[in-house]
């Protein structure tokens, strides 16, 4: 596998199998490139926690190869330039945050001034002194980050980051991660959740049954913004429409009428159907929600 | 590594069952060598007090290391490795750099050193309870030679040691704390145990014994001064044979140590971590 250096993790058909019976993850081809923030989306149990564990060389893929950060997973080279939270964040019970984050450190060979900005940074230091066993999951989640950010890494790999959050800790955590993505730094984040997706990525990747099943920028993967209208009699305007230039299709949707249009047509549109004769109830733009195409290509792959 | 080492010794220096286990150790240690027989000494003075004065420290305290000793130091290992995994923090621990050897030589050396400390703890305290009960009846302080007390220091570490790594290998091979745990002390207690009582009896189990960790354990404490007859007559530990060579008993201690250190490296480093 050569190395395009604008990409940051490059995987050429990595596979996952348990046995004969179970494909955990199935010829992925992945890109993430340089100052990204990805997102990595999934159903539970795609196989998202299987590539991310994989790209951190905690397991041997069975198949294909990948390159992180232009080494091979789990080597001290990629190591060393990448922070990772795989799941819960796990970390010694009995110590404080802070000795957690100096046993890090040293294992690391990250200087021990590092440990108390990066508290800071996770608003964790009024605690940092008290046992990681005491802290509630919000806390534990943020030391994980601090512990992520410990190495100054170029490469920030989050599994489901908000897991068991509550809405305020996960309100508060998407935009830290949107910002973490600043300063050519590069994020990978895996997620469930469209909206966190939706929120904080630049480009999403779609996997389900351990393949790569869609992938592009939000806004590409949601497709191009349309109008919905809402006439009576239907049939009379479905004909008026077609008649119409600027629109590229028209479809029975939802108890109306689906148009592959500007949204700026829709003045025309409408002034159009009323000098027909035809009443027009509703008209306004739409566009696929993350959710409509999440749904659909994941629900593809299964039928498939 | 040094830089790993004193992260594994702060690991263990901060945990309570390292001092828990230190406690127990010598506890047990001090009252079997010391206080019991001393009670039993001042109770019947015919028994004789020479096992209890300085010149006998080293074999005196040696004969608790290849049983109740070893078990503890078995669970100083698995404690040390089996954590990692019940955790989850194995995987943090990976995911900083050093490779998995590295991680897994960092806990071998860190583990050693604590067993050191565990040997010489016991070692000043025996003196001192030694010294104290010669002060008391009377008798000359009279301490073992240099060259003595190195060798009995080294066996028990090296005693400590074996058990310690069959600790790790268990808790490497069972990805966990619990069943290692169980594992090591019905190895330690039950098959070894029962195999070397059975040995007396059937002599197909004599030549099998002679290879047990505790066999060669006893067979090299018995070489540092630890009495044959103590041992065989020592309750529950107790131990009657076959004792081989304290050559043999050192090179099959050794090709433990290395053998279960080897094997833990390989599976640690082959195997995925979940």
């Amino acid at each position: 596998m050569t190395e395009n250096t604008n990409l940051v993790v490059e995987t050429n058909d990595l596979g996952k199998r348990y046995g004969e019976r179970i494909v955990a993850v199935d010829g992925l081809d992945l890109s993430v490139r340089r100052g990204e923030v990805y997102g990595f989306l999934g159903p539970n149990g795609a196989g998202k926690t299987t590539t991310l564990r994989m790209l951190l060389g905690l397991i041997r893929p069975t198949t294909g190869s990948a390159l992180v950060l232009g080494a091979a997973p789990g080597t001290p080279e990629s190591l060393h330039r990448l922070g990772a939270l795989i799941e819960s964040p796990t970390f010694y019970p009995y110590l404080s945050g802070r000795d957690n984050l100096r046993v890090l450190a040293r294992y690391a060979g990250v200087p021990a001034a590092r440990i108390a900005p990066v508290l800071e940074e996770v608003d964790l230091a009024s605690r940092a002194d008290d046992r990681f066993g005491t802290y509630s999951l919000g806390m534990k989640q943020r030391l994980g980050i601090a512990a992520v950010l410990l190495k100054g890494p170029e490469l920030l790999v989050f599994d489901e980051p908000t897991n068991g959050m509550d809405p305020a800790g996960m309100a508060e955590m998407r935009p830290f991660i949107r910002s973490l993505g600043r300063d050519n730094r590069t994020v990978l984040l895996s997620s469930h959740l469209m909206s966190e997706v939706e929120q904080v990525c630049d480009r999403v990747g779609v996997i389900s049954r351990g393949r790569l099943v869609g992938e592009g920028t939000v806004d590409e993967l949601r497709g191009r913004e349309g109008l919905w209208l809402r006439a009576d009699p239907t049939d009379d305007a479905e004909r008026v429409l077609h008649s119409l230039r600027g629109i590229d299709e028209v479809a029975r949707a939802d108890g109306g009428l689906r148009l592959a249009a500007e949204p700026a047509a829709a003045a025309t549109i409408n002034r159009a159907l009323v000098e027909a004769g035809i009443a027009v109830s509703e008209l306004r733009p739409e566009r696929a929600s993350l959710e409509k195409v999440f749904l659909e290509l994941t629900q593809e792959e299964e039928a498939a | 590594m040094t830089r790993l080492v004193t992260a594994e010794l702060l690991l263990i220096r901060k945990r309570a069952s390292t001092w828990i286990l230190l406690a127990i150790w010598t506890a047990l240690a001090l009252t079997f060598a010391y206080i019991v027989p001393y009670i039993q000494y001042t109770n019947d003075p015919q028994r004789g007090l020479a096992d209890l004065l300085p010149e006998n420290l080293v074999g005196t305290l040696l004969a608790g290391f290849p049983f109740f000793g070893g078990v503890l130091a078995l669970m100083l290992g698995v404690l040390t490795v089996g954590s990692e995994y019940g955790w989850g923090t194995l995987k943090t621990l990976l995911t900083q750099g050093p490779g998995r050897l590295r991680i897994f030589g960092a806990k071998l050396i860190a583990v050693a050193a604590v067993l050191l400390v565990f040997v010489l703890v016991v070692f000043a305290l025996g003196a001192l309870a030694s010294w104290a009960i010669a002060v008391n009846e009377g008798a000359d302080v009279s301490w073992p030679g240099a060259w003595l007390l190195i060798r009995g220091l080294a066996g028990g570490w090296l005693v400590f040691a074996v058990w310690a790594a069959l600790g790790m290998f268990l808790a490497v091979v069972t990805r966990g704390t619990a069943l290692a745990t169980g594992i090591g002390i019905l190895y330690a207690f039950v098959v070894e145990g029962l195999l070397s009582a059975l040995a007396r009896e059937v002599s197909l189990l004599d030549g099998l014994v002679e290879f047990f960790v505790r066999a060669n354990g006893y067979s090299l404490v018995a070489v540092l001064g630890v009495s044959t007859d103590e041992v065989s007559d020592s309750g529950p530990g107790s131990f009657s044979g076959p004792f081989v060579t304290g050559g043999q008993a050192l090179l099959v201690l050794a090709l433990y140590l290395a053998a279960f250190v080897v094997v833990a490296g390989w599976l640690l480093r082959r195997r995925d971590v979940v």
